[in-house]
């Protein structure tokens, strides 16, 4: 076999790439999946999209993927909807803080504001605001539907001529003399001088083998969805005490999340003392979810990076090597400009935004590291 | 299935989410030929009865399309619990302390 591009890993990143590559007129693409679409981090996902961090480089990133949210979902035809974020404060610490970021957030463009109860109940209804004393609104964040999104994008890939191999792993990426010459596979050898590197934490294992070292941690996160219900509440909530989340989703299912304590790098585990914990949380802000049903609870991973910031782009010591992970729990949002960027370094030498080039490994290296301090759940 | 029971009425194979043999049958014929991506692609076992009643079913579904036995299929795993429980339930139980 032989590829213009290799992609390794089936995820939002993955087919993010795949598109925006066929898109701009390479179709000779291979996409290996190991598993199923989806089935590292994207399809676990809590499906929240926001700009509202505290860095330019995420802030200015996730606005265009915003952008680019709602033109796939109305070119790809999945759930999209800008239903906001809430970050709830207990403390006026945190409102200051906040404040803080807000002026970060609206020198790039992203509207937010810190708004009281009276508000709050207006864009939540039958929220509780007892206890808290004011929020960030974040009216350009939203939600979509990640089987959808995701799905609608290899669904497209493939009409473009883009070739999906599921179940199948990428077990070597052949280098000589400090370029890229092939990927091999569970499914073979295939023969290509570009390899872009979307696995999650599996990327580690796999940038290893072309002698590339990522610094990724794998950190186990819980969620679990309500039966469904029609639309109660618009946006995604955040609890900024207890770092939990609470959102209704494409389908109407409530899906919830809190930071429990856990050990990096080890298999998920089923955390019975999760569902406990976050209802707690929960019910104190929406009382009546006391009488509604747990239908499902899941684990998924975090792939943290030292900074939270993602690795993207070229690696230095090796030629037509791509990495994009380490997100540090926001691929998925991230998915839509990571793909523009990783088809722009491919095809241009080089993304259109300035940002992202200082998302290189490269940083890590030379301690030039970017600290997100806004990770939720 | 006949083609006459088809036409006449839309035949559910999982009540939950309303999905149809005919849409399962249409996901299979797009690509979509292991359980875990037809679960996401028509939200199959994703409702109430989380798979036990339509799992088996959507099972034997694709075994034939495929031309392969049931067991050689990947089966989508359980989540728990196994079945619906009322949030109270939990509010009773332990988990960690609040954090004010």
């Amino acid at each position: 076999m032989r590829s213009e591009v290799v992609i390794i890993g089936g995820g939002m990143t993955g087919v993010s790439i795949a598109y925006q590559l066929a898109k701009r007129g390479i179709t000779d693409v291979i996409l290996l999946e190991k598993r199923y679409l989806g089935s590292g981090s994207s399809f676990r996902c809590g499906t929240g999209i926001r700009a509202s961090f505290t860095t330019e480089e995420h802030i200015v990133l996730q606005k265009h993927s915003i952008e680019m949210w709602k033109e796939l979902s109305e070119e790809l035809g999945f759930f999209y909807l800008r239903g906001g974020y809430l970050w709830l404060f207990r403390k006026e610490e945190q409102v200051n803080a906040f404040r803080e970021f807000s002026k970060i957030h609206n020198k790039y463009g992203v509207p937010t504001r810190i708004i009281y109860p009276d508000e709050i109940k207006e864009l939540a209804p039958t929220i509780n605001t007892e206890g808290i004393i004011a929020a960030l609104y974040d009216p350009l964040a939203g939600k979509a539907d990640p089987f959808g999104a995701v799905l609608s994008h290899a669904q497209a890939c493939k009409k473009m001529g883009v070739k999906i191999y599921t179940q199948t792993e990428a077990k070597k990426i052949d280098v000589r003399n400090g370029k890229v010459i092939g990927v091999d596979t569970t499914a073979g050898y295939i023969e290509t001088n570009k390899v872009v590197i979307a696995a999650g934490y599996g990327s580690r294992d796999i940038a290893k083998t072309a002698g590339v070292d990522l610094p990724l941690e794998n950190v186990p996160h819980h969620a679990l969805v309500t039966e469904k219900f029609k639309e109660v509440f618009k946006p995604l909530v955040i609890d900024w005490t207890s770092s939990a989340y609470i959102v209704q989703t494409y389908a109407g299912n409530i899906l919830m999340g809190i930071d429990i304590e856990e050990q990096p790098n080890i298999p998920l585990t089923q955390r019975i003392d999760f569902i406990p914990t976050v209802v707690k949380v929960m019910v104190k802000l929406f009382p009546w979810l006391r009488y509604v049903n747990v239908l499902r609870y899941w684990s998924g991973y975090y792939v943290m990076s030292p900074d939270r910031h993602p690795i993207l782009g070229p690696v230095d010591e090796v030629e037509g090597l791509y990495v994009a992970a380490g997100y540090s729990g926001h691929g998925y949002m991230m998915g839509p400009i990571v793909g523009r960027l990783i088809a722009e370094w491919i095809i241009d030498g080089k993304p259109s935004l300035p940002q992202a080039e200082r998302l290189t490994l490269r940083r890590i290296k030379e301690g030039k590291l970017i600290y997100e301090k806004a990770v939720v759940g | 299935m006949g083609e006459k029971m088809k036409k006449g009425h839309p035949i559910f194979v999982c009540r939950c989410e309303n999905v149809t043999l005919e849409d399962i049958e249409k996901a299979i014929e797009e690509g979509y030929t292991d359980l875990e991506s037809l679960k996401r692609k028509l939200r199959i076992g994703m409702g109430p009865c989380q798979g036990r009643t339509c799992l088996p079913i959507v099972i034997r579904i694709l075994a034939r399309k495929l031309k392969k036995r049931p067991e050689e299929l990947l089966i989508p795993p359980s989540r728990p619990p196994i079945t619906p429980i009322p949030i109270e339930v939990f509010l009773a139980s332990g988990g960690e302390e609040d954090e004010e």
